[in-house]
């Protein structure tokens, strides 16, 4: 047989067989058992450990209040045409609610509509969704989490000299909102304290990189500040190749098995856990109450906790950590 | 041209080097440019710095280089790497193998990625761009898949970090990656310049129909630089693993387009058959220290990428303006 | 051709144009007039200064000093555009030409007809093409795709495009090297029909017959300057090509008598192709050149590439010194101890932008490597330099760009890269094809040299006087087919011709 006719029929049959699967597996999540309640959620990602307890957490309202829920997030952390994307199929499925974390609330403005239209109640969680249609949001206030930081980073320092932030992204309300509440901390409460740098990246290689440039840049820097666990795993391995430990104080955001290394050895002061599996749990919660029929708060605040050496091992924040 | 004929004796070798010679004498500049903005800059330890942050993009783009030398592109090198970095995770951790051939496994792994491209673009005919842009999205997804979206962490071999980080001049903090990256160079830079593989990349490059009239057996050639180009992926996955002392399954998107940008603004032609070592590494270091500098000066990160964006424009133009001139 | 009582004011004139790039002085002094109603031939040498003459009277390039006049008033083109606008039409050697536009789109590319000011109207652009083509009597349908169409008829297509401009001067580079004789007089009829007293034909060429058929007056171009303008009616060939080259070269020759042994290095069996080759078998003796004549698209060139496994066989055997081989592609041709020099140099033979010195050796790299893969430099450089010194391969060095070589030079090149590899057995493709008459000869002296050494060679030629002259055998094909292996001593042109077009459908065929 020709040798092209061989490669197009082997191409089709590999085609064939991966859309044969894909169709497969999409129709076992649109068909979820025909009497449950349905709760989709989308989410910003799915790659980083956040989300995965988010969806654990949400997986365990699932069971707990007997509905079914999917989970899926962006490939890309922060491509909002894929996130949009996700947002309209689902609502094709006429779930009995959506929990909705935006990447960008405008762009989601017209499927927001849609779905107040249809008549599917939205619950934002995480960084929330800037719309009047989500009846309530489910989510960390990273306002009050990140001064929380700023305030522990100004007793680390003795309320006095420079520091430095790497904060993870500079346009999404998580990146903005630990950014602002850390610097209008400092600027209300503590004069004395200068923040020299402030500078953008999430990914653990790049931020190493960035936070040894600061440090060059200033060699009687006293604090640096990592917006989450990409930034502030990159400010530890910067202070590991630099062979300066102690001369900084390092506080973070999220968890992660790096940070909790480094807080347990010391290279690390501390850091400020947000409870994932909490928001997930929560949210799925307050849908099912929505679908019932039962009035649920608008801002359904998950909490944060500041951890260190002290209280690493405590269960009730053990269990917020994730590896 | 007919004009041009016997009488132009203006050798291709120095016009090639002026090249060369213009973008080293542009990393000179900048480098003192730097060190009179910011005290803090023509520091050993910054300078280390750089290198060290030169270090992945560079080894990169050492693999790169042959390949668009033969007139061709590869895009799966950035999330090619982050799934070595990942097999390295798997053999040492998973598999409990010893150090040195969970590396050894992991490079060999990044050679059998780009065999599997070679084979794709020479075999099956696929276009380069497309076949690797195909491996850069199966690499992203496969580490995520292999690694269950967590990262590895080499527990077992906490030695395994020494490879990147390992002071190789004691007091200075010189790291044995950053070592290993100068090792790889000169590796390269003979390779190219004073083996067969090179004159066939140059060769295939400048010309692939005559190349092939000429009974040499292209395909197999072009498996073999392609699968060359993935161990030095493999190598760059381990070191930025070993950096880490994890294997981080995300990221990688991106890398590859850093590493074609340093080989581009080293003078190496995008259509093949011209480019050498040396005009990539002046590139590399041309990126890694416009960054960190203006890191150091503390310019707002928007505008970093818009100064590295203009240098690659600067950069082919005055390529672009030495070829009329030649 | 045109009477002398047309001629009046130049058309146009070229006075003292000097033009020097880096390292070269490329044109020097320049002359040229066309007289109104002429069609003026100008000859050289590559490297005679014809292109450069060409980019300065097309605004590519600007001269250094001197004038040109446009029917006496001063011409100054700045660009291409620019001097289309003014009444000047240029057709390159190699055609400009998108394949996959349709031929209306290619005439009329950046000026296609507008509806309501915006969109492209295909109507109006075939319309005016089909308009354009009836008038100059073409052979085109305006909506074929030019990349469908043979080399003669995209060439058709180039001088349409360039006479839509209603151009005044049409200056043609080579436009004969791609065409067989029917096309040549079809071409010839074009430009005799384009030809009034308001208008003149500046007509390049290496093709000495040529000239007479075509032109009225002859300009000869050496080094860069002007030789002399003669009449063509009263002189001859022989007298334009001494004048070129400065020395006398005889047209007329013979192949002496083969030196071989008579054994058969080659023999070829029931070689098919899938598109056209059909049932060709042949041999070529140890000393023997045997040429290939045939019509364009007579599928000489497609016996070859299947002969080195460029292209795919459709059956038939192949044996080497009487022992049969397999070749499926060039890498076991080469192993094989056959070589092939591609008709077309630029895209299948050399590597224009690397130096002689890797193009000599491409062919046998493992020979010059050692057991490691590293190259053995002083042994590569060696080789480069006996071969030039031995083909007299003229280049500063061996280090120079094959670029910057003389078409001639570039041959001989390739020529030395299958000698390095030692093959046994040689097929040239046109291996004049781009290259002036003087190095024609040197060319012409090498392969007698290389058949007296003993080497096998097939010669592929569109030009008759050429396969006479070289040839000791001459293989003639006609539509895929050998139809004819004439000897030397009994072959003639017309005789040649005749088993040329043995199956042609599409009427006779002068010489």
């Amino acid at each position: 047989m020709n040798k092209h006719i061989v490669r197009a029929v082997s191409a089709v049959a590999i085609a064939a067989t991966v859309a044969a699967g894909s169709v497969g597996c999409s129709s076992k999540d649109e068909t979820p058992g025909n009497t449950k309640p349905y709760i989709a959620l989308i989410s910003k990602g799915f790659k980083h450990q956040f989300w995965q307890s988010v969806k654990a957490g949400a997986e365990q309202a699932a069971k707990d209040f007997d509905v079914t829920v999917t989970f899926e997030g962006a490939q890309e952390e922060g491509n909002v045409e894929q996130q949009i994307q996700l947002l309209q199929t689902v609502l094709d499925k006429k779930p009995s609610a959506v929990g909705f974390a935006a990447i960008d609330s405008q762009a989601a403005g017209p499927l927001m509509q849609q779905a107040k239209n249809d008549k599917i109640p939205v619950i934002a969680f995480d960084s929330g969704v800037d719309s009047d249609v989500p009846v309530c949001t489910a989510s960390t206030d990273n306002l009050a989490a990140a001064a929380e930081a700023a305030k522990h980073m100004a007793e680390l320092i003795g309320h006095e000299g420079k520091i430095a932030m790497i904060v993870h992204d500079q346009t999404s309300v998580t990146g903005v909102q630990r950014r602002d509440g850390f610097k209008a901390y400092m600027e209300k409460n503590e004069p004395k304290i200068k923040i020299v740098d402030i500078q953008y990246q999430g990914d653990p290689l790049k931020a190493t990189d960035v936070a040894k440039a600061i440090i060059a840049a200033n060699p009687d820097l006293k604090g640096l500040y990592g917006s989450n666990e990409g930034a502030a795993i990159g400010v530890v391995h910067a202070v590991q190749e630099l062979g300066i430990t102690g001369k900084l104080k390092i506080v973070g955001f999220d968890s992660g098995k790096d940070q909790i290394d480094a807080i347990k050895s010391g290279l690390m002061s501390g850091a400020i856990t947000q409870n994932p599996y909490g928001i997930g749990y929560e949210t799925v919660k307050a849908a099912v109450a929505i679908t019932k029929g039962q009035s649920v708060a608008k801002n359904i605040d998950t909490g944060f906790f500041w951890y260190d050496k002290t209280n690493i091992d405590d269960p009730k924040i053990s269990k917020l950590l994730y590896q | 041209m007919t004009t041009i004929s016997l009488k132009n004796r203006i050798p291709a070798k120095i016009s090639g080097s002026l090249q060369q010679l213009f973008a080293f004498g542009s990393l000179i500049v900048i480098l003192v440019f730097f060190s009179f903005a910011s005290p803090y800059f023509f520091t050993t330890s910054n300078l280390v710095g750089i290198l060290m942050a030169a270090t992945v993009t560079g080894i990169l783009a050492l693999g790169t280089t042959f390949v668009i030398i033969a007139g061709g592109i590869d895009l799966s090198i950035g999330t090619g790497m982050i799934l070595c970095g990942v097999m390295t995770g798997v053999f040492q951790t998973y598999w409990g193998w010893p150090v040195w051939a969970g590396v050894l496994g992991a490079v060999l792994f990044g050679g059998l990625i780009g065999f599997v491209n070679g084979f794709n673009i020479s075999v099956l005919g696929i276009p380069p761009f497309i076949a690797t842009l195909g491996m850069m999205l199966v690499a992203s997804g496969l580490s995520l898949v292999i690694s269950g979206t967590k990262p590895i962490y080499f527990k077992e071999h906490p030695e395994f970090q020494l490879l990147m980080n390992y002071s190789v001049i004691p007091g200075m903090r010189f790291p044995l990656g950053v070592l290993i990256f100068l090792i790889l160079i000169v590796v390269a830079a003979v390779i190219l310049a004073k083996t067969i593989l090179g004159r066939y990349a140059y060769s295939i490059g400048s010309n692939e129909a005559a190349t092939e009239l000429s009974g040499v057996n292209v395909a197999k050639w072009k498996i073999i630089i392609y699968s060359m180009a993935g161990l030095f992926v493999g190598i760059a996955g381990v070191l930025a693993a070993s950096r880490l002392s994890s294997a981080q399954p995300v990221g990688g998107m991106g890398l590859e387009l850093e590493a074609i940008a340093a080989v581009v603004i080293g003078g190496t032609s995008l259509q093949g058959g011209k480019g050498s070592i040396v005009g990539t590494m002046i590139g590399a270091l041309i990126v890694a220290v416009l960054t960190n500098g203006l890191r150091v000066t503390a310019v707002p990160q928007e505008w970093q990428s818009v100064v590295v964006g203009c240098v690659i424009l600067v950069a082919v133009y005055m390529d672009i303006l030495r070829r009329k001139r030649a | 051709m045109v009477s002398d009582s047309l001629i009046g004011a130049a058309l146009l004139e070229v006075r003292g144009a000097s033009k020097s790039y880096p390292g070269v002085q490329a044109l020097d002094a320049m002359h040229l007039d066309l007289r109104h109603g002429e069609v003026h031939a100008v000859v050289g040498e590559n490297g005679a200064g014809k292109s450069t003459l060409m980019k300065l009277l097309s605004g590519i390039d600007r001269p250094d000093s001197g004038e040109f006049f446009l029917d006496g008033q001063p011409y100054t083109p700045t660009n291409p555009r620019h001097a289309l606008e003014l009444g000047i039409s240029i057709i390159h050697q190699e055609l400009n030409l998108m394949p996959d536009l349709t031929v209306a789109q290619n005439i009329f590319i950046g000026r296609e007809p507008r509806a309501a000011g915006i969109f492209l109207s295909d109507r109006e652009l075939n319309r005016r093409t089909r308009e354009l083509l009836e008038r100059l009597g073409l052979p085109l349908k305006p909506d074929d795709l030019v990349g469908d169409l043979t080399v003669a008829r995209q060439q058709m297509v180039e001088i349409a495009k360039a006479l839509s401009y209603n151009a005044r001067v049409l200056i043609m580079d080579e436009p004969t090297a791609a065409l067989n004789e029917t096309e040549v007089q079809t071409l010839f009829g074009l430009i005799r029909r384009f030809v009034t007293p308001d208008t003149g034909v500046i007509y390049i060429s290496h093709r000495m017959h040529e000239l007479s058929q075509i032109s009225d007056r002859v300009t000869i171009l050496r080094d860069g300057r002007y030789i002399d303008t003669l009449d063509t009616a009263s002189s001859t060939i022989a007298q334009v090509i001494s004048l070129m080259v400065g020395r006398a070269i005889n047209a007329d020759q013979r192949p002496r008598a083969a030196t071989g042994s008579g054994d058969p290095v080659l023999s070829v069996k029931g070689l098919n192709t899938k598109a056209l080759v059909r049932e060709v078998s042949f041999e070529v003796r140890k000393g023997e050149i045997l040429g290939f004549a045939g019509l364009m698209g007579a599928g000489r060139t497609e016996v070859a590439r299947a002969l080195v496994g460029a292209d795919r066989k459709n059956g038939g055997t192949v044996a080497v010194h009487g022992r049969e081989v397999s070749i499926s592609n060039p890498a076991d041709a080469a192993k094989a101890g056959i070589g092939y020099l591609s008709e077309d140099r630029k895209r299948y033979g050399i590597l224009l932008g690397r130096s002689v010195r890797d193009n000599v050796v491409l062919a046998s790299l493992p020979k010059f490597a050692n057991s490691l893969g590293f190259m053995q430099d002083n042994n590569v450089g060696r080789a480069a330099r006996d071969f030039v010194s031995k083909l007299r391969i003229r280049t500063p060095s061996a280090g120079q760009l094959v670029q910057n070589l003389s078409g001639g030079n570039q041959q001989k090149t390739v020529v030395a890269k299958w000698l390095i590899r030692d093959c046994d057995i040689l097929i040239f493709d046109e291996p004049t094809r781009g290259i002036d008459v003087g190095a024609k000869d040197e060319i012409y002296a090498l392969l007698d040299e290389l058949a007296a050494e003993g080497k096998a060679i097939i010669m592929i030629s569109s030009d008759l006087p050429e396969i006479l002259r070289m040839s000791h055998r001459i293989a003639v094909m006609c539509q895929g087919r050998l139809t004819a292996i004439l000897d030397n001593a009994d072959a003639t042109q017309e005789n040649i011709m005749h088993h040329a077009t043995r199956f042609s459908a599409e009427g006779t065929v002068t010489t």
